[in-house]
C-alpha cells in the first residue's frame, strides 16, 4: 500500500461523528480496493499516479469565492476551499427547503440512510470521499413544494489544498427543485466532490454541475441520482478538464415510468484529461433515458467517455438511447470511447452511437470563401457543435453566462 | 416444404454422434515431457520444439484472463489430454484409399465427402480429427500453381523457412493466456501459402472435428498470402455430444502482404452443450491478421456452437490503404454464453474498416459483442463504420455490447452505432396475417435479420448457416 493512502486511511480513522457508522464500512471496503492501475478496467485511460505524487495541506479557506453568474437569483451555499463559508451564503430559505450543514446533521435524519446509498460501492475515490468528506449540506424538498429559485452550490479550490465534500439532497413526492453545482479552480490541488440525490415519486430535478476547474487541477467527483416512479431528471454536464478531471455520473431508474436526460458538454485544451463514467441503470419497466455527449479535444488533451447502459431483468418497454459525438482537433491529442449496452430484457429499445471525427473541411472552406478567418471559422462551427446543447438548458440565466465562457475557450484552443 | 420443415426443425444437434475409432491418446496432463512428445510424434525440427518450450515457460507465469463477459468453471489444465490421433493415422496414408473407412464414414455422416471425384469442384479440403490431420485433397493440383495447402506439421517439415518466418509474426508467443498454451502444444492445422501474382483456383477449407473424450484441440492455422494473390479459406467444426466441457483453443495468423486479399469465412458448430450449460465446447480461439500496402483481409463468421465462445479475428492495417473487414453473426440460446467481436487496428494512412456484428439471443443465453477500433498516430484519413445489432428472443436471454473506440488522429473519422430490439410484433403480426406459422416467420425475420452477413459467405456456406440458423432457433418462441 502506497504511503499516501496509507496515510488517509489513517486520517478517516480519526473522523467521529454521527457519520461514522456509514464511514467506517467503507473504510473497511477501501483498505480491500486495490490502487487503481492501467490495468484496473475503470481507470484503463485515466492515470492517477500524480495524487500519490503530489502533496496536499488540509488548510483553512482563504481563497476567493466561485465566480457569480449573473441574473441567477440562487439559493448560494459557498464553499471555499472544501469549508462552508456562511457569510456568503444565503440565509433565508423559501417555505419548503431546508439547508444544512454536513457537520450539523444528526444520525436520526434520513441523510443517515441515504449517505453511500446511490453512490457505487467500489468506486475507489468515493470511498475516499465517504470516509473523510465532513464538509458539504443537506438539502432537503418538501413532498409538493416547488423552489423557484435555483440552488446554487459553489466551490472554489485554491493552490495546495485537499478537500473531500459531500451533498446529500432529498425531494420530497411531486416537489420540483434546480440545483447548480459550481466547481472552479486552476491551480495544483485535489479535491472530491460526491452528489447524491434521491428523488421522491413524481419528483422533478434540474441539475447542472458545472465542472470547470481546469489546469493543474485534481478533481475526482460523481453525481448519483436515484429516481423513483415517474420522477424526471434533467441534468447537465459542462466539463473542463485539467490535469485530472474525472466525474461518475449514476443514474437509477428505480421505479417506473422514470425519465431522465442527460446533455453533456466538454472542452480540452493543452495537457487536459476529463473522464466521464456514466451509468444509467434500468431495473423497472417503462423508463426511459437519453444522453448526449458532445466533445472537443485540442491540442495535446485527452477526452474519455465510458457510458453505459443496463437494462436488468424484467424491465420492459425501456426506451434508452446515448448519442456520443466527439471532435478531434490535434494531431496529439485523443479520444477514447467506450459506449456499453447491456440488456436483459427484450421488449426494449435500445441504441447508442458515436462518432469521432475533424471539422468537416468543407464547411470550413465555405466560412473561408465568405471572408471569416480560419479562427473565426473554427470557433463559429465548433460553438455551432455544443451549441445546440447549450441551447436545450431550461435555465437562462446559466446558458447565457456559459456561451461567452465557451467561445473564449474555443477562440484560445491549440488546434493544428 | 412443410414436411422438410418440420424436419428441420425437430432436428438435434446433428454432428453430435461419436465414431468408433481406436486411438492414441495421451494421458492426461502437461509438462515439459508432454511437450516434448507431441514434437517428437510430428517429428519436428529442434527449433520447432525450443520454440513450443519457450511458449510453455512463458505461459505458467500467465494467469487467466477473466474480464470477458462469460461465466463458467475454471478448466483443469492437468485434466486434458493434449494429443489424440486414431491409431490407423501411425502410418501416415498415402492416399484416401488407405484412409480408415471409419473416418470417411465420419466426414460422410457430417456431409464432407473426401473423395475427390465426389467434391463439389473447386473446393480443396483438409480435414483436421483430433490432434492429427487425416487428409489434404487436391494437395497436387494446387501445388502445379505453386499454392502450398497442407497440414502445419508437414509444412514445418518441408517449408521451415516460411514458418520460421511467419510463425507468431502476428499473434506473438506471449500475446495472451489461450495463444502461448496453443504456442506449447499445438498439435495441426492447415498452412497455407499463395505465390506471388497468383489467384488460389480453388476454395480452401479445413474441417475440425473433435471426437476423444477429454481431449482439448490445439490447431494453429496459418496463412500467407503473398503480393498480389487472393485466397478464400472456409473454416468448419463439429464435436460430439458429451457432457463434460472441451476446450478448444486454437491460433490463426493471417499475413496479407502488398495488393493482396485473404477472404476467411468460419461457420463454428461445435456441440453448445444441453438446455441447462451441461456438456459444451469452451472455444477461446486468437485470430489476427496483418495488412501490408492495398491489401485486405476480410473476416466473415457464423457462430452457433460451442458452450463457450471466448474469439476476436482482428486486422491489423500497418500498410497504407489496407482494408480490415469483420462481418460476423453469433447466435446464442440455451445457456450458451458468446463474448466475441474483432480488433480493427489502423497504423497505415487511408486504411479503412467496416465491422458489421449481428447477435442474436434466445433462450437464456448472453452473447456480447466486445470490439475495438484503434486509430493510431499515422492513420491519416482512415476510416471505419461499426453497426452492432442484437435481437433478443425470450425474455430470460441477454444481449450486451462493449466497444472500445480509440482515436488518435483528427483526419481518422470513426462511427459506431448500435441498437436492440426484438422481433417486433408487428412483423410477426405481418408474416402470420401472411399465413406462415410463427416458427417460420421468426426464422423468415432472423435470416433478414443476418443478411447482410450471410452475403459475404461463399454460397454453400451461406445455406448451411442459414440451415443451422433455422435448427437452433426451434423451441425459441412460444
Amino acid at each position: 500500500m502506497s504511503s499516501w493512502l496509507a496515510d488517509t486511511i489513517e486520517r478517516a480513522e480519526e473522523v467521529n461523528d454521527w457519520l461514522s457508522p456509514k464511514r467506517k464500512k467503507s473504510l473497511s471496503l477501501l483498505k480491500d480496493t486495490r490502487w487503481p492501475t492501467r490495468k484496473t478496467e475503470a481507470w484503463r485511460y485515466t492515470p492517477v499516479n500524480n495524487i500519490e505524487r503530489a502533496r496536499f495541506n488540509v488548510v483553512e479557506s482563504q481563497g476567493a469565492p466561485a465566480t457569480d453568474i449573473p441574473h441567477l437569483n440562487a439559493i448560494d451555499i459557498v464553499f471555499i476551499d472544501g469549508i462552508y463559508n456562511a457569510e456568503l451564503s444565503s440565509k433565508h430559505f423559501p417555505e419548503g427547503l431546508t439547508i444544512t450543514q454536513l457537520s450539523e446533521g444528526n444520525s436520526s435524519s434520513w441523510a443517515l440512510d441515504s449517505f453511500s446509498k446511490t453512490k457505487p460501492e467500489r468506486h475507489f475515490f468515493g470511498l475516499i470521499n465517504d470516509a473523510l468528506a465532513t464538509q458539504g449540506c443537506i438539502i432537503d424538498i418538501a413532498a409538493d413544494a416547488t423552489i423557484e429559485q435555483p440552488i446554487r452550490i459553489a466551490q472554489s479550490f485554491k493552490q495546495g489544498t485537499q478537500t473531500h465534500t459531500r451533498i446529500l439532497m432529498r425531494l420530497g413526492e411531486r416537489a420540483s427543485a434546480c440545483v447548480i453545482e459550481q466547481l472552479e479552480g486552476d491551480e495544483l490541488c485535489f479535491n472530491t466532490s460526491f452528489a447524491e440525490y434521491q428523488l421522491a415519486a413524481s419528483a422533478k430535478l434540474e441539475h447542472y454541475r458545472l465542472a470547470m476547474q481546469c489546469a493543474d487541477a485534481i478533481s475526482l467527483g460523481g453525481c448519483h441520482f436515484h429516481l423513483a416512479e415517474k420522477a424526471k431528471l434533467n441534468s447537465n454536464l459542462i466539463g473542463f478538464g485539467s490535469q485530472l478531471s474525472r466525474v461518475d455520473y449514476d443514474i437509477i431508474h428505480a421505479g417506473q415510468f422514470t425519465d431522465s436526460k442527460f446533455n453533456v458538454i466538454y472542452l480540452l485544451d493543452g495537457k487536459e484529461l476529463f473522464d466521464l463514467h456514466s451509468a444509467i441503470e434500468h431495473t423497472q419497466p417503462n423508463g426511459k433515458s437519453e444522453q448526449n455527449i458532445r466533445c472537443i479535444v485540442a491540442d495535446h488533451s485527452n477526452a474519455i467517455f465510458n457510458g453505459r447502459i443496463h437494462i436488468h431483468r424484467d424491465a420492459q418497454k425501456i426506451l434508452a438511447e446515448m448519442n456520443n459525438r466527439n471532435l478531434l482537433m490535434s494531431e496529439n491529442a485523443q479520444i477514447n470511447t467506450k459506449p456499453e449496452l447491456e440488456i436483459y430484457a427484450d421488449d426494449v429499445r435500445c441504441a447508442h452511437g458515436a462518432t469521432i471525427a475533424e471539422i468537416d473541411k468543407e464547411a470550413m472552406f465555405y466560412l473561408q470563401s465568405r471572408g471569416l478567418s480560419r479562427n473565426e471559422a473554427q470557433v463559429l462551427l465548433s460553438f455551432g457543435f455544443i451549441n445546440e446543447l447549450v441551447d436545450l438548458m431550461n435555465n437562462q440565466a446559466v446558458a447565457q453566462w456559459l456561451r461567452p465562457i465557451l467561445k473564449q475557450r474555443f477562440a484560445a484552443m491549440e488546434v493544428s | 416444404m412443410t414436411e422438410q420443415l418440420d424436419e428441420a426443425l425437430s432436428r438435434e444437434y446433428e454432428a453430435g454422434f461419436v465414431s468408433d475409432v481406436e486411438s492414441r491418446t495421451f494421458e492426461p496432463g502437461l509438462d515439459e515431457d508432454v511437450i516434448r512428445r507431441i514434437s517428437a510424434m510430428k517429428d519436428e525440427p529442434q527449433w520447432m520444439l525450443d520454440w513450443r518450450l519457450k511458449a510453455f515457460a512463458l505461459w505458467k507465469k500467465m494467469p487467466e484472463p477473466d474480464w470477458a463477459h462469460l461465466q463458467y468453471n475454471k478448466m483443469d489444465f492437468q485434466a486434458i489430454s493434449y494429443y489424440s490421433a486414431p491409431k490407423s493415422m501411425d502410418e501416415r496414408p498415402k492416399s484416401l484409399d488407405e484412409v480408415d473407412p471409419e473416418l470417411l464414414r465420419t466426414y460422410e455422416k457430417l456431409g464432407i465427402p473426401l473423395i475427390e471425384q465426389q467434391q463439389l469442384a473447386g473446393i480443396a479440403v483438409d480435414v483436421v480429427f483430433d490432434s492429427v490431420s487425416v487428409v489434404t485433397t487436391f494437395r497436387e493440383k494446387l501445388l502445379e500453381q505453386g499454392v502450398i495447402f497442407c497440414p502445419i506439421s508437414d509444412a514445418i517439415r518441408e517449408h521451415p523457412e516460411l514458418v520460421k518466418k511467419y510463425l507468431g509474426s502476428v499473434v506473438s508467443q506471449k500475446d495472451n493466456f489461450f495463444s502461448t498454451l496453443n504456442c506449447a502444444v499445438f498439435t495441426d492445422g492447415s498452412f497455407v501459402y499463395i505465390p506471388k501474382g497468383t489467384r488460389c483456383p480453388m476454395e480452401l477449407s479445413t474441417y475440425f472435428r473433435i471426437n476423444e473424450l477429454n481431449t482439448g484441440q490445439f490447431e494453429r492455422t496459418l496463412i500467407i498470402a503473398d503480393e498480389g494473390s487472393h485466397v478464400s479459406y472456409l473454416e468448419g467444426c463439429t464435436a460430439p455430444q458429451r457432457d463434460e466441457n472441451q476446450l478448444h483453443a486454437a491460433v490463426v495468423e493471417l499475413i496479407c502482404l502488398d495488393g493482396a486479399e485473404i477472404k476467411y469465412s468460419t461457420v463454428q458448430n461445435w456441440y453448445p452443450g444441453d438446455e441447462n450449460g451441461k456438456g459444451g465446447i469452451y472455444n477461446f480461439v486468437t485470430k489476427r491478421g496483418i495488412c501490408h500496402t492495398n491489401a485486405k483481409i476480410s473476416w466473415t463468421q457464423v457462430e452457433t456452437g460451442s458452450a463457450v465462445t471466448w474469439k476476436y479475428p482482428s486486422c491489423i492495417l500497418k500498410g497504407d490503404n489496407s482494408i480490415g473487414e469483420f462481418y460476423s453473426v453469433a447466435l446464442t440460446r440455451g445457456a450458451q454464453q458468446a463474448d466475441t467481436g474483432t480488433k480493427m487496428i489502423h497504423l497505415g494512412k487511408n486504411t479503412r474498416s467496416t465491422i458489421i456484428s449481428k447477435g442474436i439471443s434466445a433462450g437464456k443465453s448472453n452473447n456480447t459483442y466486445r470490439g475495438l477500433v484503434h486509430m493510431g498516430k499515422g492513420a491519416t484519413g482512415a476510416r471505419n463504420f461499426t453497426q452492432c445489432d442484437s435481437l433478443l428472443i425470450g425474455d430470460k436471454c441477454g444481449a450486451h455490447t462493449f466497444p472500445y473506440v480509440e482515436s488518435r488522429n483528427p483526419t481518422a473519422i470513426v462511427e459506431h452505432e448500435a441498437t436492440t430490439s426484438k422481433v417486433s410484433d408487428d412483423q410477426m403480426f405481418l408474416c402470420q396475417q401472411r399465413g406462415l406459422d410463427p416458427e417460420k416467420a421468426v426464422s423468415m425475420i432472423v435470416n433478414g435479420f443476418c443478411k447482410e452477413v450471410f452475403k459475404e459467405l461463399p454460397m454453400e456456406f451461406a445455406v448451411e448457416a442459414g440451415k443451422l440458423l433455422e435448427i437452433s432457433l426451434e423451441g425459441s418462441i412460444g
